[in-house]
C-alpha cells in the first residue's frame, strides 16, 4: 500500500532537552497504526512533533510528499488533523459549532462555514450517530460522545493523516470500544492514514493493523498484526511491558500477565 | 427540533430586548441633563423646525456626542471584554489584563504632571500609554520565548505594576491641589468633558478595531481552545493573536482616552450577554457589546441626573452591573433564564 504518512529520522523535544530521538516510521491509506510503550517513552511528544507542536524538530515528515514541519499551521492542519489526549475545554458552544471549527484550515481567515459546511458537519455527526444532538450545548454531552464530536471535527478537516493521542483515556470500556470502532472504520472507508497512541495493548490489537512499540524515545520495533503470530506478538510486547502472555480468543488476542 | 426553535427564539428575543433598552436609553440621553431638552424639541432640531435659545447647540455639540460616546465606550468594552475572556480562556479576564488601563493611566498622568490637566491632551497621553504598554508586555513575552496566555497575563501584571509604581510616585510629587484631584478623577472616568470633535478623533481608531474584531469572531472563537488544538486546526496562532490584542488594544484606547477609566463594563457585559443566549460564540460576542452599551448609557444618563454635580461613571457601572449579573446569575440557577 502506498504510504500517506511518511516520517523520517525525527527528534525533538522541549527546550534542550530531546525526548523523540530519530525515528522513522510509515503509515499507509485505510491503517490505523498503534503507538504502545509506558509512560514517558514519548508517544505523546513523537505525535506532538509529527504535528508540529514543537517549538524545535529535525528531520522531516512528509504527507503526500509535502514535508509538513516546514509548513504553517493552516497549511499543515490542511494535512494532518490531530486528537489530543484531553479536550479543550469547551462552554456555550453547539454541537454543530464544534464540528464546524474543523473548517477552519479550508476556509478564508474572514470568511465564515456556510450552509454546505453545515450539510458536511451534520453528515458527519450523521455518520457517528450523533445528529440527532447537533444543536445541543457540546459541554452537556457525556465523554464518549464528546470524543466521537471531536472526531467529527477531525473528519471534516478533511486531512490525510489522522493523528490521536490516547482519545480514549477518559473513556469507560464500551465507549473505548465505540469511539475506537468508528475510528477504524472511518479511516478504512475514507481511505485515511491514522496514527494512534494508546496505552492499553488489548485494544490496539483489536482495533488497530499495526502496533509501533516505542520505549526511551524510539521505535524498538513493530508488529504486523495480521501476519504476526502469538508468539510473535508475545515476544514483542514481553520487550516492552515485562514478562506477558498471549492468548487467543475467538475475537482476536488478548494480553495478560505471564 | 424544538429544541433548536426555542434557542433560536431566545436569540431573537435576547437581542431585540438589548437592542430596544440600547436604543431607549439612547433618547433618554439626548434629552437628560443641566439643560433638559423635550422629545419635541429634538424632533424639530431634526426636521429642522425653529427651538428658542441654545436648544439646538447644546443637542449638537453636547448632547448628541454625549450619547454616542456612551454608547461606543459600552459597545467597545463589551466587544473587547467578550474576546479578552475567549482568548484568555478565563471568566475574569478584561482589557486590563495585559496593562491597557495601568498604561492608558500613566499616560494621563503623566500629560496632568506635565502639561496641565487640558482635555486632549490627556487624552493623547492616555492613549499613547495604553498602547506602550501593551507593546510592553508583547516585548516581554518575546523576551521569554514561551508564547503561552499565562505568560501574557504574567507580562500584563508585570507591566501594569511597574505603571502603578510610577503613577504612585507621579501622585506622591504632584500638586495636591489641582494635579493630583485630576489625575484622581481620571481613573474614576467620566464622559462630562466629551465633545463632537473628541467623538470624530477616536471614531476612526474606534471602527477599525470594532470591526475588525467582529471579521475575527470566528478566530477569536478558535482562540478559546487549547493552544495545542488551536494550532492544529490550523490557527496561525502567533499572528492572530496579535491581530486580536492589536485591534482590542487599539479599540479599548479609543475609548478611556476620552472617558478616563470604566471599572466593571467589559467584565460584566460578556457573562450577563451569555448568560442571557447561554452561549459563547460569535453572537454572544456581538450581544456583549450591546449589553455594555445598553449599561453605559443608563450609567451616564444617571451619572448626570441623580445628584447637581456628575458622578463619576465607574460608581454607576459597577452599581448596574452588578444586580443584573446577580440576577441572571440566580435566575439560572432557576433555570428560569
Amino acid at each position: 500500500m502506498r504510504p500517506l504518512l511518511q516520517v523520517e529520522h525525527l527528534s525533538g523535544g522541549y527546550g534542550r532537552r530531546e525526548v523523540v530521538h530519530d525515528v522513522s516510521l510509515t503509515v499507509a491509506a485505510g491503517e490505523l497504526c498503534a503507538l504502545l510503550g509506558l509512560n514517558g517513552c514519548g508517544k505523546t511528544t513523537l505525535i506532538k512533533a509529527v504535528c508540529g507542536l514543537l517549538p524545535a524538530v529535525r528531520g522531516a515528515c512528509l504527507v503526500d510528499g509535502q514535508d509538513t514541519t516546514r509548513l504553517n499551521e493552516k497549511k499543515r492542519a490542511a494535512l494532518l488533523s490531530y486528537i489530543p489526549q484531553r479536550l479543550s475545554i469547551i462552554t456555550g458552544r453547539s454541537v454543530l459549532d464544534v464540528v464546524l471549527m474543523g473548517f477552519n484550515p479550508r476556509l478564508g481567515l474572514l470568511e465564515s462555514p456556510g450552509e454546505r459546511h453545515r450539510q458536511e458537519a451534520v453528515a458527519a455527526l450523521e455518520k457517528l450517530g450523533l445528529a440527532h444532538r447537533a444543536g445541543a450545548d457540546f459541554a452537556t454531552l457525556s465523554e464518549g460522545q464528546k470524543q466521537l464530536v471531536i472526531l467529527a471535527r477531525a473528519m471534516v478537516q478533511n486531512a490525510p493523516v489522522m493523528l490521536m493521542d490516547e482519545p480514549d483515556s477518559a473513556l469507560d470500556f464500551v465507549n473505548r470500544g465505540m469511539v475506537l470502532g468508528k475510528v477504524r472504520q472511518l479511516l478504512r472507508e475514507q481511505g485515511r492514514a491514522g496514527l494512534i497512541s494508546l496505552h492499553d495493548p488489548n485494544f490496539a490489537m483489536r482495533f488497530c493493523d499495526r502496533l509501533l512499540l516505542m520505549k526511551d524515545g524510539a521505535v524498538c520495533g513493530q508488529v504486523v498484526l495480521a501476519k504476526a503470530t502469538p508468539q510473535e506478538v508475545e515476544e514483542a510486547l514481553s520487550a516492552l511491558y515485562g514478562p506477558v502472555r498471549i492468548l487467543r480468543h475467538p475475537g482476536g488476542l488478548v494480553m495478560v500477565e505471564a | 427540533m424544538e429544541r433548536q426553535n426555542t434557542e433560536k427564539r431566545r436569540l431573537y428575543l435576547a437581542f431585540a430586548i438589548t437592542a430596544s433598552v440600547l436604543v431607549l436609553a439612547a433618547a433618554v440621553s439626548v434629552c437628560v441633563g443641566k439643560y433638559p431638552i423635550s422629545p419635541g424639541e429634538i424632533l424639530a432640531i431634526l426636521t429642522g423646525g425653529e427651538v428658542e435659545g441654545n436648544t439646538g447647540k447644546v443637542f449638537y455639540t453636547l448632547r448628541l456626542s454625549r450619547t454616542a460616546m456612551a454608547a461606543l465606550s459600552g459597545m467597545g468594552l463589551g466587544l473587547a471584554g467578550s474576546v479578552y475572556q475567549s482568548v484568555f480562556k478565563n471568566p475574569l479576564a478584561s482589557p486590563d489584563i495585559v496593562g491597557i488601563s495601568s498604561g492608558a493611566n500613566l499616560g494621563a498622568a503623566v500629560a496632568i504632571a506635565a502639561v496641565g490637566s487640558a482635555v486632549t491632551s490627556v487624552a493623547v497621553g492616555a492613549f499613547l500609554g495604553g498602547l506602550v504598554a501593551v507593546v510592553l508586555v508583547v516585548l516581554v513575552v518575546q523576551a521569554t520565548g514561551s508564547p503561552s496566555t499565562s505568560t501574557y497575563v504574567l507580562s500584563g501584571i508585570i507591566i501594569s505594576s511597574v505603571a502603578q509604581a510610577v503613577i504612585m510616585l507621579l501622585k506622591y510629587f504632584a500638586d495636591s491641589e489641582s494635579q493630583l484631584a485630576a489625575m484622581e478623577y481620571w481613573t474614576m472616568g467620566s464622559l462630562a468633558a466629551v465633545t463632537a470633535s473628541k467623538v470624530l478623533s477616536v471614531l476612526p481608531f474606534w471602527l477599525v478595531g470594532f470591526v475588525g474584531l467582529l471579521l475575527l469572531r470566528r478566530q477569536i472563537q478558535l482562540l478559546s481552545l487549547s493552544e495545542e488544538e488551536c494550532r492544529a486546526l490550523g490557527v496561525r496562532l502567533r499572528q492572530v493573536r496579535w491581530t486580536v490584542l492589536g485591534l482590542s488594544t487599539l479599540l479599548v484606547s479609543s475609548v478611556i482616552c476620552v472617558t478616563g477609566l470604566i471599572s466593571f463594563a467589559g467584565l460584566i457585559a460578556p457573562h450577563i450577554a451569555a448568560l442571557m443566549i447561554r452561549r459563547r460564540d460569535g453572537y454572544a460576542m456581538v450581544l456583549s457589546a450591546l449589553v455594555g452599551g445598553a449599561v453605559l448609557l443608563i450609567a451616564d444618563i444617571l451619572a448626570r441626573s441623580l445628584h447637581s454635580a456628575e458622578l463619576p461613571i465607574s460608581i454607576l457601572t459597577t452599581l448596574i452591573g452588578v444586580p443584573i449579573l446577580v440576577w441572571f446569575m440566580y435566575a439560572r440557577k432557576e433555570r428560569r433564564v
